[in-house]
C-alpha cells in the first residue's frame, strides 16, 4: 500500500512541478512551491 | 513572449532551490526523531533483549525495542515497568529510564520497556505544535530526550480505519487503532499496534510477571490524574500503597478499573493473565487543552499561568500554582508509587517479593534534581 501512495504522491508533485515550471505569474508559482512541500516531506517520510 | 517565459523558468528555478534547501533541513528535522537517544544501562541491569523476542513478526518494525531485565540473586517475583506506551507523556518514560539507569535489584527480578511503543516516539502529535525534543541536565553535561505521540507513527502504519473496531468489539475513533493503550490484549494477526500489544501481553505470560505498572502522565483538567488505576484483583494493593503515599504526604487517589471498559492495560492486562495490572496517572499541564505555549520548558518545568487561573476557577482536579508540576515531580510521584506498591506487593505476598534499592523517591527528586540519577552523555 505504501508504494501504491508513494506513486500517487510522486506522480502529483511531478504534475504540480511542471505546471509550476510552465507558469509565468509568480505568485502562482509561490503558491505550487507552498503546495509542495508537504507532499515532498511525505514522500520522504514513507516507508 | 519568449523573454517572459525564460523569466519565470528563472524564478521558477529559484523558487526549487529554495524548496529543496528548505526541505533539506526539514526533512533532517523529521528523521533525526528515527533516532534513539541512548539509555545507559545502570549497575542493576543483567540482560537485555528485544520485545520481538515474544512475538516475532514484528522484529524490523518501528515497534520493536529494548527489554531490560533487572534481577536480584534471591528467588522472589517478577514487576514489569512499562514506560513510553504514550511517548508524549514524558514522566512515565523518563522515570523507567531512571529505573534502568539506577536500580539494583536485590530479591526477584524487575523487567522494564522504556519505549513501549517506539513507533510512536518517531513523530509528533499533528497540528498540536508539540516540541521534539527536552533536556536534562546532568553534572556531565545535557541529556536529550524525545518527546513523541501520543499514536504509532502513520508511516509505520496506515491507513487508519473510518472506525476501529478492538478486540472486543467496542468501536473506536480510527486512529485509536495507533493508540497502544486501547489494543490490548492485542491481536495475532491485527494492525502493528495490536501485535505489539500481543507481544507485551506474550512478554507477562512468559516471563511470569506478577505485577505490571504502566506509566503515564494525563492533563489537570481530567478526573483521572494523580492516581493509580488498579484491575480488580490488584484493588487491595493500590489501596494500601495510595493510603501510605498519603501517609508520607503525597496526596494520590485510587481508581478502579472499568470492567467494561476495554482495550487498556490496567483491564486487559488483569484479565487475560495473572498479573496484577496498575496504571499510574500524574498530572502534566503539556497534556491539557488549556495550555499555553508549547515547548520543551513547559514539558520541565511544568509551569503554565492558564491552569493556574484554571485552577482559581475550581476547573481542575489537581492543585495548581504558579510552581507548576515540574518534571522532577512527576518523575518522583511515579517512582515513589512504584517503589510503595513493590513494597505493599511483598508484604502481601512474602514468597514473590520484589525489592528494589538505589531508587529516588518523589523527595530525592524534588531535592536534587533529576540529572542526578540520569547517566551524563556518552557514558
Amino acid at each position: 500500500m505504501s508504494h501504491v501512495y508513494q506513486a500517487i504522491t510522486l506522480i502529483f508533485v511531478l504534475l504540480v512541478g511542471w505546471n509550476m515550471w510552465e507558469e509565468e505569474k509568480f505568485v502562482k508559482q509561490l503558491v505550487a512551491i507552498l503546495v509542495l512541500i508537504p507532499f515532498i516531506l511525505r514522500l520522504l517520510m514513507i516507508k | 513572449m519568449i523573454i517572459k517565459k525564460h523569466k519565470s523558468q528563472w524564478t521558477a528555478l529559484a523558487l526549487f532551490v529554495g524548496l529543496a534547501i528548505l526541505l533539506f533541513f526539514a526533512s533532517r528535522d523529521f528523521l533525526a526523531m528515527r533516532k534513539d537517544p541512548p539509555i545507559y544501562p545502570g549497575p542493576g541491569v543483567t540482560r537485555v533483549v528485544k520485545l520481538s523476542t515474544y512475538y516475532p513478526t514484528i522484529a524490523g518494525t518501528d515497534d520493536d525495542s529494548e527489554v531490560y531485565f533487572l534481577e536480584g540473586d534471591e528467588r522472589g517475583g517478577t514487576a514489569l515497568l512499562v514506560g513510553g506506551t504514550h511517548p508524549d507523556e514524558s514522566a512515565g518514560t523518563l522515570a523507567a529510564v531512571i529505573v534502568i539507569e539506577n536500580a539494583v535489584v536485590k530479591r526477584g527480578r524487575v523487567i522494564v520497556i522504556p519505549r513501549a511503543d517506539h513507533s510512536a516516539f518517531t513523530h509528533t502529535q499533528p497540528l498540536e505544535a508539540y516540541p521534539q525534543t527536552y533536556s536534562i541536565k546532568t553534572p556531565r553535561g545535557e541529556r536529550v530526550f524525545r518527546c513523541g505521540s501520543r499514536h504509532a507513527n502513520p508511516v509505520d502504519q496506515w491507513p487508519d480505519p473510518l472506525v476501529y473496531v478492538n478486540p472486543f468489539g467496542q468501536t473506536l475513533a480510527g486512529e485509536e487503532a495507533r493508540n497502544l493503550n486501547r489494543c490490548y490484549p492485542g491481536r495475532k494477526n491485527g494492525y502493528l499496534t495490536e501485535r505489539l500489544a500481543y507481544a507485551i501481553v506474550n512478554l507477562i505470560k512468559k516471563e511470569k510477571v506478577d505485577i505490571a505498572i504502566d506509566l503515564h502522565e494525563s492533563s489537570p483538567e481530567y478526573p483521572v490524574t494523580d492516581t493509580i488505576v488498579a484491575h480488580d484483583r490488584a484493588l487491595e494493593i493500590a489501596t494500601e500503597a495510595a493510603m501510605n503515599l498519603e501517609f508520607e504526604g503525597m496526596e494520590i487517589s485510587v481508581e478502579p478499573s472499568p470492567k467494561n471498559l476495554h482495550g487498556f492495560s490496567h483491564r486487559e492486562w488483569g484479565d487475560s493473565t495473572q498479573a496484577l495490572a496498575l496504571l499510574l496517572e500524574v498530572a502534566n499541564p503539556a497534556q491539557g487543552r488549556l495550555r499555553g505555549r508549547t515547548d520543551s520548558s513547559l514539558i520541565t518545568s511544568g509551569k503554565d499561568p492558564y491552569y493556574v487561573r484554571a485552577a482559581k476557577e475550581g476547573l481542575l482536579y489537581v492543585p495548581f500554582t504558579s510552581e507548576g508540576h515540574p518534571l522532577k515531580e512527576r518523575v518522583g510521584r511515579h517512582l515513589e508509587a512504584f517503589s510503595m506498591l513493590l513494597k505493599v506487593f511483598t508484604e502481601h505476598n512474602p514468597v514473590k517479593g520484589v525489592t528494589v534499592t538505589n531508587l529516588p523517591g518523589l523527595n530525592e527528586a524534588m531535592e536534587n534534581g533529576l540529572g542526578l540519577y540520569l547517566a551524563p552523555p556518552s557514558s
